[in-house]
């Protein structure tokens, strides 16, 4: 039984018993396995001894705060490097597929907070491409609730990472377009930056260029910055075609230059990376001929990168055909 | 004899004994029942009774006293000597009480009647007097408390009053175990917002970082897309001017060639001319309609004219030979005749050969009268030379008449 099983692990100090007697024995013991699961040495405990599977097996449980806990301590585990590699190993991302249509939504969210967090690892996010997820999470993302949809757009966001073409495959970009215009900021910006990962890939670019650009570039001037960092990085990306750059037209620029202005915008190097894309047109370099002391200015910037992307958008604007 | 058996007996216990039960000291029996209120009992020290007051063990002189050991399970012999033993007492105390002296039995008429002699006479009744009382032992005795030691009193009496707090101050000892309770809870709760933020950090990191790689890798499309168009211009352009350099170079051929036709065909049109007007295109109408028509029709008439004469000189030439082979015939029976033909057969090639000369030195000066026109020059020369041989011939043929 689980209970023999876990009360081989537990220290020696700890009551069994602190749990209210209600709960029942083994949700007990697994409210207990949870917290200790903080402890990155328990988790490398429960790794060794094997109990993934006992974890595996106790998701299908017939009672939901079992699968809650189970979920949960699955979650807690994911959020150490040992603890990911353990799951990946043993597959317990095919097990869990399982519940992602599960009725209580705290599992459910377990489930993506899961997911997001294997996604940031490149083995996981290998693994999720490999079980299939990507068209399945796409058609989640239709139905969930609002949390679970950020959780989501990061998912796909660090998996498209990784292997772009998947989400081609589905009307991924008819969903995020909608997602761009909807009302929370945090999921406005993350669909942008998964826009922009698949627009990374070339069949992604053109077909973000025909249909979302407008959309994009309306978000350039939206309150929150991180929306607008978002929307810059997809811009940048497709605009590197020349079909993108012409799409973008003049009217983008203005609110370009404004982000490049601002010191302390998120978004500065993706606009100026974007502006320099625009300047490879002669219609472009025409228009920002008059502004290079915009990006005069970004060269004192601290940061590096900034430092150098105004450079090269200097220097392309400044390019003459002979 | 002895010794061996003792050394096989010292051999024997070579296999290790085992005890059924390993030999301890009891504990002694509780004289009092275990409190009932307590959940599980106590671990008091174990008391050990003395042996000596120990009611379990026996008293007395274990030799004559032959308890039987309890057999829990009687084997079936036994069994039946029991059995056996008890009807045999059966049996016994059934014939014993047939030989026992019985009172007679009363004579007819007669009834034997109990009746009691002692001084106090006894109501009998078959119904013994019962009387229910009731006898228990004494009920478990809760243990006693311990009545409170109270040691004789010795010494002087000192007396102290412990004032109130001082003992015990509730806030500096709840102290420590409070801190413990919420340092735990605290440790554990910063423990998790540590992790929480520790993962914040990360993924901030990581995202800057992502944003950095997007940056570069957006660089390295721009300039890959740059590159591409460059290839494909320079590609454009190349092809161009291979078109214009072809193409060039077609238009020097041509102009190259068409000076040379220039340059050949410059002096077509005199040399053309010259062909032409050698050929005789350009011709002097009156003249050409003689060349044509007048002349050959003079030539005609002169040939027939001159066939005439030529027939009329071979019919001469005929007649005269046959005159002169007549002539010969009739001379030939005189063999002087044959000296006669011989020079006049020398005469005439020697005539033959001055008339070649002739004839030259009159082809010539024909030649040089007229100019320009040969081809009826060329004509006429044949012709003329046949003239002047006939004319020699008949000159030389009208010298040999003559001579003859």
């Amino acid at each position: 039984m689980a209970h023999a099983h876990i009360s081989g692990n537990f220290p020696p100090d700890i009551d069994p018993t602190k749990a209210p007697l209600a709960f029942g024995r083994r949700q007990q013991a697994l409210m207990t396995l949870c917290d200790l699961v903080h402890d990155p040495e328990n988790v490398y405990q429960v790794i060794e001894v094997g109990f993934l599977d006992n974890l595996k097996t106790l998701l299908l449980h017939h009672d939901s705060t079992v699968r809650q806990k189970t979920t949960q301590i699955l979650y807690v585990m994911a959020m150490h490097n040992v603890g990911r590699q353990g799951l990946i190993q043993n597959g317990v991302i095919s097990a869990i597929t399982d519940l992602l249509d599960d009725p209580v939504d705290i599992c459910r969210k377990n489930i993506h907070q899961i997911f997001e967090i294997m996604a940031k690892l490149p083995e996981g996010a290998v693994g999720i491409l490999h079980a299939g997820l990507i068209p399945l999470l796409v058609f989640k993302l239709k139905t969930e609730s609002d949390e679970i949809q950020e959780l989501i757009l990061d998912t796909l966001s660090n998996c498209l990472h990784v292997e772009a073409s998947e989400a081609l495959a589905t009307s991924a970009i008819t969903i995020l377009k909608e997602k761009l215009t909807h009302s929370s900021a945090a999921i406005r910006s993350k669909a942008a930056w998964v826009l922009s990962e698949i627009s990374t890939h070339p069949e992604g670019k053109s077909v973000v260029c025909e249909e979302t650009i407008p959309v994009l570039v309306s978000l350039l001037e939206d309150t929150d910055p991180e929306v607008q960092a978002s929307a810059t990085g997809a811009l940048m990306f497709a605009t590197v075609k020349p079909a993108g750059k012409r799409a973008l037209g003049a009217e983008a620029i203005p609110p370009l230059l404004k982000l490049v202005a601002e010191e302390t915008s998120k978004a500065r190097l993706s606009a100026i990376k974007t502006l320099t894309m625009l300047a490879e047109l002669p219609e472009g370099r025409k228009t920002l001929l008059d502004h290079t002391d915009t990006f005069q200015q970004c060269l004192n910037d601290p940061c590096e990168a900034v430092k150098r992307a105004a450079k090269i958008a200097i220097s392309v604007i400044k390019w003459k055909p002979f | 004899m002895l010794p061996t058996r003792q050394l096989e007996v010292a051999a024997a216990p070579a296999v290790l004994y085992s005890y059924c039960s390993r030999p301890h000291a009891l504990p002694a029996r509780p004289k009092y029942r275990a409190p009932p209120d307590a959940a599980e009992p106590e671990k008091e020290p174990l008391r050990y009774a003395n042996l000596m007051y120990d009611r379990r063990v026996v008293r007395g002189n274990t030799y004559s006293l032959q308890v039987k050991p309890v057999i829990t399970q009687p084997n079936p012999l036994e069994i039946q000597r029991q059995r056996e033993a008890r009807e045999r007492a059966l049996a016994r105390k059934r014939a014993k009480e047939q030989m026992q002296p019985r009172t007679p039995e009363p004579v007819e008429g007669r009834e034997h009647i109990h009746v009691q002699t002692e001084l106090y006479l006894e109501e009998i009744s078959d119904r013994t007097v019962e009387v229910d009382t009731e006898c228990q032992t004494d009920a478990f005795l809760d243990r006693p408390p311990t009545p409170l030691f109270i040691p004789a009193k010795t010494g002087k009496d000192v007396a102290t009053q412990i004032e109130e707090g001082e003992l015990f101050d509730f806030d500096v000892e709840v102290k420590p175990i409070l801190e413990v309770l919420i340092g735990k809870t605290v440790e554990q709760a910063l423990l998790e917002v540590m992790e929480e933020e520790e993962l914040a950090q990360l993924w901030a990191h990581q995202r800057a970082y992502a944003e950095l790689r997007n940056a570069e890798l957006a660089e390295v499309q721009r300039l890959e897309e740059q590159d591409r168009r460059y290839r494909e211009e320079k590609e454009r352009r190349k092809r161009q001017h291979m078109q214009m350099l072809q193409k060039q170079k077609e238009t020097t051929e041509k102009i190259a060639a068409r000076a040379f036709a220039q340059r050949y065909l410059a002096d077509l049109i005199p040399s053309v001319f010259n062909n032409l007007r050698d050929s005789g295109f350009f011709y002097d109408p009156i003249e050409r309609d003689i060349e044509t028509e007048f002349l050959p029709w003079l030539m005609t008439e002169v040939e027939e004219t001159l066939e005439k004469k030529v027939l009329g000189r071979t019919v001469l030439d005929s007649l005269i030979r046959t005159v002169v082979e007549k002539r010969l015939d009739a001379f030939s029976h005189k063999p002087l005749s044959d000296e006669t033909e011989a020079p006049a057969e020398e005469l005439r090639p020697a005539d033959a050969a001055h008339q070649a000369d002739s004839e030259t030195d009159a082809a010539d000066q024909l030649v040089a009268e007229k100019e320009g026109s040969d081809q009826p020059v060329a004509d006429e020369h044949p012709s003329r030379h046949v003239s002047f041989q006939l004319e020699e011939s008949d000159q030389a043929g009208t010298g040999d008449l003559e001579t003859e």
